[in-house]
Formats: structure tokens, sequence, C-alpha cells
């Protein structure tokens, strides 16, 4: 065992720091739905490259974040890496990298190893969930139809309730008075109005 | 009655006599008197309302958003992002216009069938299907020219991809014709490629010229639609009626206000956008590769589907066909009973909701894999 994580530590720091396919492989069957690299790490395209959020284009600042979360292997209260996204940086945190390293062959367990407690976009769907669902984590407005609107319902009850009341009562309202004017016209044709 | 031997100019007069009957308009005619009929299929006359309902919250949303929206490659995506994160009810008011635009295809698409299928546009009804019918292809146009304004990713390669089949019709025409849809591309482009020139074409169209072009043909519709009442509809001698205002009046209201309560509850508690895969909702990028899963919105999947399985020259053909057709239907299907009417507009029917729901799956049958 021990010699075991020796090997997966000693991999983590020669390979390079590229997106793991494998979990956005199992995302896209699993949810049917499309995903990249967006869902863990600051550029859609992936780590590498010259672009914003790619480790080309780090200050010297970023590399040392980037050095510092890279040796996370065992969890960690807080890992920083500029190079993945919110998201990212609470799976290398609760797992730890050579835990995420592992589960490359295992990516339908992420979920259940991240848990279901952590909600970072907040729009009522678990990270994990979002993780299943193909949806993205750290967007409020995005996540799988359903779930996203029976939550949103329940959030918004007392708004929903309130739109019904003022809905019935602006349409209670415009019918009375269409109904007035009906009367008015039919007692003027009738040679009753005063 | 006209005859043949008639002038046309005399026919022609004739013709705008009969649908625009001086002595009917008048607010009492109009209005006061209209009768509406009563049956089993009463519920297709509240369509074309609810289609104006949601059109007028387009406008009222569609408005609020002008405000803050920024017409520009840099800015576009920025400016919807901000709407929806920062400005106050932003969200919610996109969403109000997105679900409302949906809903007022649908159910323009409905009336379409439903106004077929009771031969509502027999004599002397012509110019309402006429006038009908050319605001359902603004409408349509409406959902294309909208499409693009969110400046991410699927919006930019769907309009992409549209362009290009108005393009490829050249390889059909003969001679200097077949250049034709080229010119039509780079005129509606407005440059080399999809970009500024495109999206301030698309912004212009979306917010000035179709909504005056709505309001033109509005006008024609509304106008002939009191001024020749609702079409019988059924094939009944006697059919009950009630009158116009204030009975159905309220109940066109009542549905008005269900429907308002409705797409507001749908707009409050699911984002439009939460129905794409993510990556399709990143800002456009010209230097990365085309996302997976381009498609049009659910309402063109009725030609999108046919274009991916069937050779383009007889989609096109097809769709010429069948357009002309609906716009030329008071004439063509002057003496069609209502019966045949009828299985026409559920067989269309039954082909729309095919392809919108199960078009993706009817692709993979016959072709294989993802179009």
């Amino acid at each position: 065992m021990k010699l075991h994580r020796t090997v997966v530590v000693l991999l983590a720091f020669a390979m390079p720091a590229g997106a793991h396919h494998e979990f956005q492989t199992f995302v896209q069957s699993h949810s049917g739905r499309p995903v990249n690299c967006a869902l863990c790490h600051t550029s859609p395209d992936g780590p590498e490259g010259t672009g914003a959020g790619q480790i080309g284009s780090l200050t010297e600042g970023e590399r040392e974040r980037l050095n510092r979360a890279r040796a996370a292997f065992e969890p960690s209260p807080v890992v920083d890496s500029p190079i993945l996204n919110d998201f990212g940086n609470l799976l290398v945190a609760r797992l730890g990298k050579r835990r995420i390293l592992e589960l490359r062959s295992k990516p339908e367990l992420v979920a259940a190893e991240l848990g279901f407690a952590n909600d970072l976009d907040g729009d009522g769907i678990p990270d994990a969930q979002e993780y299943l669902d193909g949806t993205h984590p750290l967007s409020r407005h995005h996540g799988a139809p359903l779930r996203l609107f029976w939550h949103e319902l329940r959030a918004h009850a007392f708004q929903v309730a309130m739109l019904f009341a003022a809905t019935a009562i602006t349409l209670y309202g415009l019918i009375s008075v269409l109904r007035g004017f009906a009367l008015r016209l039919q007692a003027h044709e009738s040679g009753d109005a005063p | 009655m006209s005859t043949a031997t008639d002038p046309l100019s005399s026919r022609v007069a004739r013709f705008v006599r009969e649908r625009l009957p001086a002595e009917k308009l008048n607010a009492r005619q109009l209005l006061i008197e209209k009768e509406v009929p009563q049956h089993k299929a009463s519920w297709a006359y509240y369509l074309g309302g609810l289609a104006l309902f949601f059109f007028l919250i387009q406008v009222v949303t569609g408005l609020m958003l002008l405000f803050y929206y920024q017409p520009t490659v840099s800015d576009a995506h920025a400016s919807v992002a901000a709407i929806s994160e920062h400005v106050a009810g932003g969200a919610l008011i996109r969403n109000l216009h997105a679900w409302s635009a949906s809903a007022m295809i649908a159910v323009v698409i409905v009336h379409v069938l439903t106004t077929f299928a009771m031969k509502a546009f027999a004599r002397p009804r012509e110019l309402t299907w006429v006038s009908g019918m050319t605001l359902a292809l603004i409408v349509f146009t409406f959902g294309f020219t909208g499409y693009l304004l969110p400046w991410n990713q699927i919006a930019v390669n769907a309009t992409k991809v549209g362009l290009q089949s108005i393009e490829a019709l050249g390889q059909y025409l003969p001679g200097e014709l077949a250049r034709w849809p080229t010119y039509v591309r780079e005129t509606i482009q407005g440059e080399p490629s999809v970009g500024q020139a495109t999206l301030s074409r698309f912004f212009a169209l979306h917010v000035i010229l179709l909504p005056l072009a709505t309001v033109a043909a509005l006008g024609v519709h509304l106008l002939q639609v009191q001024v020749h009442g609702m079409s019988r509809g059924v094939d009944v001698e006697q059919v009950k009626t009630e009158r116009f205002f204030p009975f159905f009046v309220i109940k066109d209201l009542s549905v008005w206000g269900v429907a308002f309560f409705v797409v507001c509850v749908v707009a409050m508690c699911l984002p439009f956008d939460a129905l794409l895969p993510y990556p399709l909702l990143e800002p456009f990028n010209p230097l990365g590769s085309t996302p997976d899963g381009i498609k049009p919105e659910w309402y063109f999947f009725f030609v999108y589907y046919p274009l991916e399985i069937l050779p383009y020259w007889v989609v096109v053909a097809g769709s010429t066909l069948v357009l002309g057709t609906m716009f030329l239907a008071p004439w063509i299907f002057g003496r069609t009973s209502r019966r045949t009417l009828r299985v026409l507009a559920l067989g269309a029917a039954a082909y729309f909701l095919l392809m919108t729901f199960f078009g993706q799956t009817v692709y993979e049958i016959l072709k294989g894999g993802q179009p």
C-alpha cells in the first residue's frame, strides 16, 4: 500500500498538470450532457496553454499558489490553485490530489466521496449532484431543470403566492370594470341610463 | 359576384370593399355587436389573443433589457451575464423574455394549425390569413435574430450554420442566380464571417425593423379579425354565439391572467439557460473549437433535423412548397372540406411534435451518431 502511494505521488509530480478527461468522459456518459474542462478548471480549454487561467499565463505569485496546490496530496482545509475554479479547488481540498488521481479509474465514486453537503453556487443542488448531472456547480442559473425548478419554487413560495394574489386581484378588478361598462352600455341602449 | 369579364380594376375594388366594408368600420360593429361562435373547438379562438399577450410581454421585457444590453462582440456576453447576476430583477426579466418568446412561438404554431383546420382562411378572411402567416414568419425571424444576441458559443455557431445553409442554396441555382444566396448571406452577415457587423444587423432587425413590421401586420390582422369576426370553424349550420364584449373579452383576459401567472412562475423558478449544456453558454471564442451540441432553438427542429437527414435540395424544395401553399391556402384549399383540413393539420402537428421531441432519436435511427 505504501509503495502504491509512493508511486502515485511520484507520478503526480512527474505528470504535466493536464485536465483529467476520465472525469469528463464519465460525466458526459452519465448525464448525457456535453461538459468541458470548465467543470473544474479556470479555463474551459484546460490548464495547459497561454490563455487566461492557463499555466502559460500565470504570474510569479500564481505559480507559487499552483505549486502549493500541487503539494496537496492529502485532504487539506484550503487549496487555492489558480488553474482550478472553486469546485476544482474544493475537490482537491476534500479528497486530496492522491485520491483524485486514484479516482480517475473510478470517476463514478467522486460524488459519493465528495459528499452532498456542499453547494458552492447556492442553487439548492449539491455540487456532487451537479457533477453527476453534468451541470455547472458554480452557476446558480444552471442545474438539472427539474431539480432547479422544485428548489426555486420552494425558495420563492411566498413570491409565488403574492404573484397569484396580485394576478387574481388585478383580473378581478379588470373584469369588474368591463362588466360595469357592459351594464352601463346595456342601460344606455335600453334608455334606462340616468 | 365577380365574373371573368369584369375589368381587373373593378374586381380589385370589389375584393377590397368586401374585405374592408366601410359600413362595418365603427365601434358598434367592431366591438359591441360582434358575436363569437361557441362550440367544442371554441378554445382555439383564444390562441390569437394569447400570442398577442406573449408578444406584449416580449415588448415590455425587451425594452427593459435594452437599458443594459450592449450590442458589441466584446461586451454582449458580459452585459447579458451582468443582467442576470447584478441587475435587480434582471434574471427574472431575461427569463421572462426567453420563456415568453418560446411560449409565443408555440402558441403561434398551434394558432396557425387550428385556424387552418377550422378553414378560417375562407372568403372573406383571406387577408386575415395572409397577414397572420406574415406574422408567423416575423415571429420565427424574431427567434432567429434574438438567438445571436447573447453572443455565446451556441448563439454564434448556430447562426453560422443558419447563414451557411442560405449560401448552400446557390449550388442548385443556374448561372448568375447561383451567386444570389451568397449575396443574401453577405448582406445579412455584413462581413466575411459572423462578427460585429452581423451582431449590429441582427440587433437592428430584432429591436427596430421586426417590431415595426409586426405592428403593421398586426394592425391589418386585428382589423380583419374584428371586421369579419371569428370564423364559424365547424361544419354545423346553427352554432350558439356569445357577445364579444364583455363576455369573450372577460374570458380572454382570464386566459391572459393564467398565462401571465404560469410564465412568471416558470421564469422565476427555471432559468432558460438551464436547458442547455454549460459549454454552449460560454462566451464565443473565435479561436476555439466548436463545442458539441450546437443546435438551433427547439422551434427550428422541424427543419433542422430534416436538413441533417435528407439531401439539402429536398428540404429546401419541400419547405418552399409548404410555405407557398400555406400563404396561398385561401385559394388552394378554398373548396376543401374541413374534415380534410383537420387531417392535414393533425398530420402537420404530428410531424412537428415528432421532430421537436424525437428528432434526435429519428436522426440516430436513420443516420447513427450525433448530428
